[in-house]
């Protein structure tokens, strides 16, 4: 059951969930930055549109991944990664980074990395930019698991 | 950071108690070919594995993860504890993926609490992901009955998969070619059970019919003749095909089953393992080797030489 491995790559990847949670539904970036994570080497998991906090932290738990990703365009950023961050905390998740991006007005961003949501980059921002953060945020998540 | 001891009996103690986390934690390790792993399975691993593994198989788009959205809750309805791993294809130039199968599970996940793992082929090309034995004993040790998998949409010769399940259903639908497609060998000749999806497509009787006509040439006792017609979006068929799996396990020999799986996974670790220890004395000897190669000797003798290095060291 090998079929000649190539040792290049498969070492240890980052695994991302990447979601769009509450009323969202503006895919098209979303589909962009999978595309830009799986071409940086990550396993990027795509549950689809619309999951709510709930769901992303079971899908996270299950997936056992690095960093949760997470795209909001429509202003329920704040309500959400409340939620989100709650509901991780409650569950005693220890290892799993969260990240943010979309529509996020300046004054928000800082209230949401007091609560561990960081990036939240904006629109126009290169990719290397965010895969460098996602990778910072796998190795930091990786060292507390 | 946790000491290493104390982070295997977490992750043991977990998976004995079914904790999600752990189970989790655990296939990761396992993806990862973590030393850690080795010492984990060695904690949990039993003797009789009583779980039975269902294999969805099929080209990509016939419809396999909607089709296990439905089966998954069903099985468990029927007082199975399910769990699902689906597996996508890495990219032969990155080693990166997009794992997309929750897409089409997501809603029926949700509901039933089923337990789901992505997992990357990581360059395996069988249609499987090396650790898929592992991510099973894992899940058979954490009291799962019933694993269900997913492998990366197949292609004629992605037959790996019958090495690892007890049942196998080969889903088709409308598309798949004609007669002669069927006659070929491979993919089609591990199915236990065939299904014949997407009955909302208008070309569904006519595959259904070429298919048949194929079938028709096969003395019953070589192929499966039974197809069961499914609609992955209604959910139409599905109780059927459900009911057909559970005939089928019924006829599984468990201990035949067990053998088959235990024997592949050994022998796979023991290449491995030979793999690793050949590197080694690769890098060790690598003059050695420098000279071997410009020696005149032949690439076969060459080879045996090298073997013999392991054979003198153990």
């Amino acid at each position: 059951m090998e079929n000649g491995k190539s040792l290049k790559f498969y070492k240890k990847p980052i695994r991302v969930l990447l979601a769009k949670p509450a009323i969202d539904g503006h895919d098209r970036g979303i589909y962009i930055l999978a595309r830009a994570f799986r071409d940086a080497g990550m396993e990027v998991i795509y549950p689809g549109l619309l999951p709510t906090p709930e769901s992303i932290v079971n899908t996270a738990i299950d997936e056992d991944v690095d960093v949760i990703a997470i795209s909001l365009l429509n202003g329920a950023h704040m309500a959400v990664f409340h939620k989100l961050m709650t509901l991780l905390k409650k569950r005693k998740v220890k290892g799993i980074a969260v990240v943010g991006g979309g529509i996020i007005p300046d004054e928000d961003k800082a209230k949401l990395e007091k609560i561990g949501v960081s990036g939240n980059y904006g629109p126009g921002t290169p990719l290397s930019v965010i895969i460098e953060h996602i990778k910072k945020r796998a190795e930091e998540a990786r060292s507390e698991k | 950071m946790k000491n290493r001891g104390s982070e295997i009996a977490d992750i043991v103690n977990g998976i004995k108690k079914s904790r999600r986390e752990s189970i989790a934690r655990a296939i990761t390790l396992a993806e990862n070919e973590e030393t850690l792993f080795p010492d984990v399975i060695k904690r949990i691993y039993r003797k009789n594995m009583q779980t039975r593994v269902i294999g969805i198989t099929g080209a990509p788009g016939c419809g396999k993860s909607s089709l296990i959205s439905f089966i998954g809750p069903k099985l468990m309805a029927a007082g199975h504890r399910v769990a699902i791993i689906a597996v996508d294809a890495s990219s032969p130039f990155t080693g990166g993926s997009f794992l997309g199968n929750r897409i089409r599970m997501q809603e029926s996940l949700e509901k039933s609490g089923i337990f789901m793992r992505s997992m990357s082929s990581r360059g395996s090309r069988g249609g499987l992901s090396m650790s898929i034995t592992n991510a099973i004993i894992v899940l058979s040790s954490a009291g799962f009955d019933r694993i269900i998998i997913e492998p990366v949409g197949s292609g004629q010769s992605d037959t790996d998969i019958m090495d690892i399940t007890s049942t196998i259903v080969v889903v088709l639908s409308p598309g798949f070619g004609d007669e002669i497609q069927a006659a070929k060998a491979g993919l089609m000749e591990l199915a236990d059970i065939f299904v014949m999806n997407k009955t909302d497509m208008p070309d569904v009787d006519r595959a259904e019919r070429d298919f048949r006509y194929y079938l028709s040439t096969v003395p019953p006792d070589k192929m499966v003749h039974e197809i069961i017609k499914t609609n992955a979006i209604s959910g139409e068929g599905t109780d059927e095909l459900v009911r057909s799996i559970e005939n089928h396990e019924k006829g599984v020999d468990q201990t035949a089953f067990y053998k088959k799986i235990f024997e592949t996974e050994v022998l796979r670790i023991a290449k491995d393992m030979v793999a690793v220890e050949l590197e080694e004395i690769a890098r060790a000897k690598s003059e050695w080797i420098k000279r071997l190669s410009t020696s005149g000797l032949d690439p076969y003798s060459a080879a045996d030489k090298l073997l013999n290095q392991i054979n003198n060291q153990s």
